[in-house]
C-alpha cells in the first residue's frame, strides 16, 4: 500500500518534470538569450514580453470572463502615462514609486469604468465600453498639460533607477527583468484563474444566469475580474512606457485595445499560454512588415483578425493544446 | 449669446444630428433585425465620402450623381461583408464584433491606399454653395439642405417601415423572429435587402455629410464612436430613438463646442455615460439583450 503510494507519486514527479521541462528550457533559453542576439531583437523581445503581460490581462477578462471590453489599452495607456508624468514632468526616476503608481491609477480608472459598464450587459457592454476607451481617448487627446515641444505625448523617457547601488538598466538588463515580470504575471494569473475565483469565472462565461441562480454575485466577480485585469494591463503599459521612451494618446486608443483583442483570439482566448504566443507573432509581424511595406500594416491587421475569426477560432493556442495531449498523454 | 447665435448653432446642431441619425438609424436596424453590431458602419460613411468626393470633384459629375454613387458603393461593400463573412455568425455577437473591426482597418487601410493620406475639404453642390438671410442672420444654404435630406429620409425610412411590405416583414422580424419565419417569410433575404439599404444610407450620409466635414481617414473611428452614443442615447432597435438621440447629440455637441470648447471632444461621451447610469436601456427603452 505505501510502496504503491510512493511508487505513483515518483512517477507523477517524473512526470511532472518531463511536463515542465521543455518550460523550463525555453525560460532559460530566453533569459540567456538577450546578452547575444542583436540590438533590434532585444528590443522585439521586450516588447513581446511586455505586450504578453497585456494580452494575458485581457485573456481573464475576454477570454475566461467572456466580456469583450474594447477599453483594455486605456489602463495600459493610462498607467504608461502615469509613469511618463511621474518621470518627465515630476522629476522621480524611482521604479518603485512609478510601478506602483501607474497600477493603482490603472486599477481605479477600472473601478470607475467598471461600475458605468457592468450596468449593461451583451452587446451594450461592448459598445459603451467602445465610448468609454474614446472617451478616455479624446480626454488625453485634448490636455495640454500632457503634450510636450507642440505635439501630443511625453517624450524622453528613461529606464528607470531600481534603487540598487551601480546597478543602471541597458536594453538587455530590461530585457531580462521585463522577462522576469512577465514570468510572475504568469504565474500570478495562473494561480488566479485555476482558483475557485477562476472556475466562477468560466462559470459566468458559459451561463451567468445559473451562476446567478446557483447564488453568486456574478456582478461583483465581473467587477473584480474587470479590474484585476486593469491592474496586470497597468503593469505592461508601465513597462512598456519605459522602454519605448515616448508615450501618446495612440496607445490608449482603440488601435492598441485592437492590438491585445487581436492577440488573444489569436494566441487562443480561454488559454494562459496563448496569448503570448499571439502577441509575438503580431509583435514580430508588425516589426517586419515595417521593413517591406509600414502603411498596409492596418489592412494585414484587419485580415489577421477577419481570417482568424473566420477559419481558426480557437486561435494558435487550441492547436498546441492537441498537439501537447498527443505528446504527452495523461 | 444673442439669440441669432442660439438659432445658428441650434440649426447647425440639427444638421450634424441629421449626420448621426441617419447613420445610428442604420446601425439600430441591422442590429434589431440581424443582432449584428456593424462597427464598420463608420468606415463605410467613410468610403460613401470619399467616393462622393472622386464623382462629385475629381470627375466633375453633379452632386447628387455623387450622393447616389456613393450610397450605392457603401452599399455593395457592406454586401461584400454580410455576404463573406457575417452571415455565418449568426448569433456569435463577439466574433461578429471582431469581424467588423477587422472591416475597419481594411477599409479605412484600403481608402488610404486608393486615395492617399490627404484629407478632402469639404464639397457641395454648385446651388447649394451661397448663404440665405433672414431674420437678420446669414446662414448656409447646404446646411439647411442637411436638415431638409433629413427630414425627407426620415419619412421615406417611416414610410418604408409602416407602409411597404418589407418594412412589415422587417418589424416582424425585429419583434419576433422565429415566428415570423414560422409564417413562410424568408427572413434571410430581408436581411440582405435591409444591409444593403442600410449600408447604402451609410454612404449617402457620407457624401451628404461631406457638406460640412469633408473626407477623412479618421472619421471611420470618429463618427463611429458618435452613432454609438446615438445608440445609446436612443435605445437599441428604434428608429426613432435613433432620430431623437441624434438630434439630442448634434444639438448638445454645437452648443458645447461654442461655449466649452474645450471639452467639446469628449463632452459627447459623458452624455453616454451619464444615459448609462440612469437609464441603461436609453430613451425609447429598447429591448436589453
Amino acid at each position: 500500500m505505501v510502496a504503491t503510494t510512493l511508487e505513483s507519486s515518483g512517477r507523477l514527479q517524473k512526470k511532472n518534470i518531463i511536463r515542465f521541462a521543455p518550460i523550463l528550457i525555453i525560460g532559460i533559453i530566453l533569459f540567456i538569450l538577450p546578452s547575444f542576439i542583436p540590438h533590434y531583437l532585444v528590443g522585439l523581445f521586450t516588447l513581446t514580453f511586455i505586450f504578453a503581460i497585456f494580452a494575458m490581462s485581457l485573456d481573464i477578462v475576454l477570454g475566461y470572463t467572456g466580456l469583450l471590453s474594447i477599453m483594455h489599452a486605456s489602463f495600459f495607456g493610462i498607467a504608461a502615462y502615469t509613469a511618463a508624468v511621474l518621470m518627465v514632468k515630476m522629476g522621480i526616476n524611482s521604479f518603485w514609486v512609478g510601478f506602483p503608481c501607474g497600477i493603482l491609477i490603472a486599477g481605479i480608472l477600472a473601478a470607475i469604468a467598471g461600475v458605468v459598464l457592468l450596468r449593461v450587459h451583451g452587446i451594450y457592454f461592448l459598445i459603451a465600453s467602445l465610448c468609454l476607451g474614446y472617451m478616455v481617448y479624446s480626454i488625453t487627446w485634448g490636455w495640454d498639460y500632457l503634450e510636450m515641444y507642440q505635439s501630443k505625448g511625453i517624450m524622453g523617457i528613461d529606464f528607470p533607477g531600481i534603487g540598487i547601488p551601480g546597478f543602471t538598466f541597458t536594453e538587455v538588463s530590461y530585457c531580462r527583468f521585463s522577462f522576469l515580470l512577465f514570468l510572475l504575471c504568469f504565474y500570478l494569473l495562473y494561480r488566479f484563474v485555476n482558483s475557485p475565483f477562476g472556475y466562477s469565472l468560466r462559470g459566468i462565461r458559459e451561463d451567468e444566469e445559473r451562476m446567478q441562480v446557483l447564488g453568486y454575485n456574478t456582478w461583483f466577480y465581473k467587477f473584480a475580474v474587470f479590474i484585476i485585469g486593469a491592474l496586470f494591463a497597468g503593469v505592461a503599459g508601465v513597462l512598456f512606457a519605459y522602454c519605448n521612451t515616448t508615450v501618446e494618446p495612440e496607445h490608449l486608443g482603440f488601435s492598441y485595445s485592437t492590438y491585445a483583442i487581436l492577440m488573444v483570439i489569436l494566441g487562443g482566448s480561454g488559454t494562459l499560454f496563448g496569448p503570448p504566443i499571439g502577441a509575438a507573432l503580431l509583435v514580430f509581424l508588425e516589426f517586419y512588415t515595417g521593413i517591406v511595406s509600414p502603411e498596409r500594416w492596418p489592412l494585414i491587421l484587419g485580415l489577421i483578425l477577419i481570417l482568424t475569426i473566420m477559419f481558426s477560432r480557437g486561435g494558435i493556442g487550441l492547436h498546441l493544446q492537441r498537439l501537447w495531449k498527443k505528446v504527452l498523454p495523461s | 449669446m444673442t439669440f441669432e447665435q442660439i438659432f445658428i448653432n441650434l440649426l447647425n446642431g440639427i444638421s450634424f444630428g441629421v449626420i448621426l441619425f441617419l447613420l445610428a438609424s442604420g446601425l439600430t436596424m441591422v442590429y434589431g433585425i440581424m443582432g449584428i453590431v456593424n462597427l464598420a458602419h463608420g468606415a463605410l460613411y467613410m468610403v460613401g465620402a470619399y467616393v462622393g468626393w472622386s464623382v462629385a470633384i475629381q470627375h466633375g459629375f453633379s452632386y447628387w450623381m455623387a450622393t447616389l454613387t456613393g450610397g450605392i458603393v457603401a452599399g455593395f461593400v457592406g454586401l461584400v461583408m454580410e455576404r463573406a463573412t457575417l452571415r455565418y455568425l449568426y448569433r456569435q455577437i463577439n466574433e461578429q464584433v471582431l469581424v467588423t473591426i477587422g472591416f475597419i482597418y481594411v477599409l479605412t487601410n484600403l481608402t488610404q491606399w486608393i486615395w492617399g493620406p490627404r484629407p478632402r475639404a469639404p464639397f457641395t453642390a454648385g446651388m447649394l454653395s451661397g448663404t440665405i438671410q433672414f431674420w437678420g442672420c446669414s446662414y448656409p444654404i447646404h446646411r439647411l439642405t442637411v436638415i431638409l435630406i433629413g427630414i425627407v429620409i426620415s419619412i421615406a425610412i417611416w414610410w418604408f417601415q409602416e407602409k411597404t411590405r418589407i418594412g412589415a416583414m422587417i418589424q416582424a422580424g425585429m419583434d419576433d423572429k422565429e415566428m415570423t419565419m414560422g409564417l413562410g417569410i424568408n427572413l434571410n433575404r430581408i436581411s440582405v435587402i435591409l444591409f444593403f439599404i442600410c449600408s447604402f444610407v451609410a454612404g449617402f450620409a457620407g457624401v451628404i455629410g461631406a457638406q460640412l466635414l469633408g473626407a477623412t481617414l479618421g472619421q471611420g473611428f470618429h463618427i463611429l464612436g458618435l452613432a454609438l452614443v446615438v445608440v445609446i442615447i436612443g435605445g437599441t432597435g428604434s428608429v426613432g430613438g435613433a432620430l431623437i438621440g441624434g438630434l439630442i447629440l448634434g444639438i448638445f455637441d454645437s452648443f458645447i463646442n461654442a461655449l466649452v470648447p474645450q471639452i467639446g471632444m469628449w463632452a459627447m461621451y459623458l452624455i453616454a455615460v451619464i444615459v448609462l447610469l440612469v437609464r441603461p436601456q436609453g430613451i425609447m427603452g429598447g429591448r436589453m439583450k
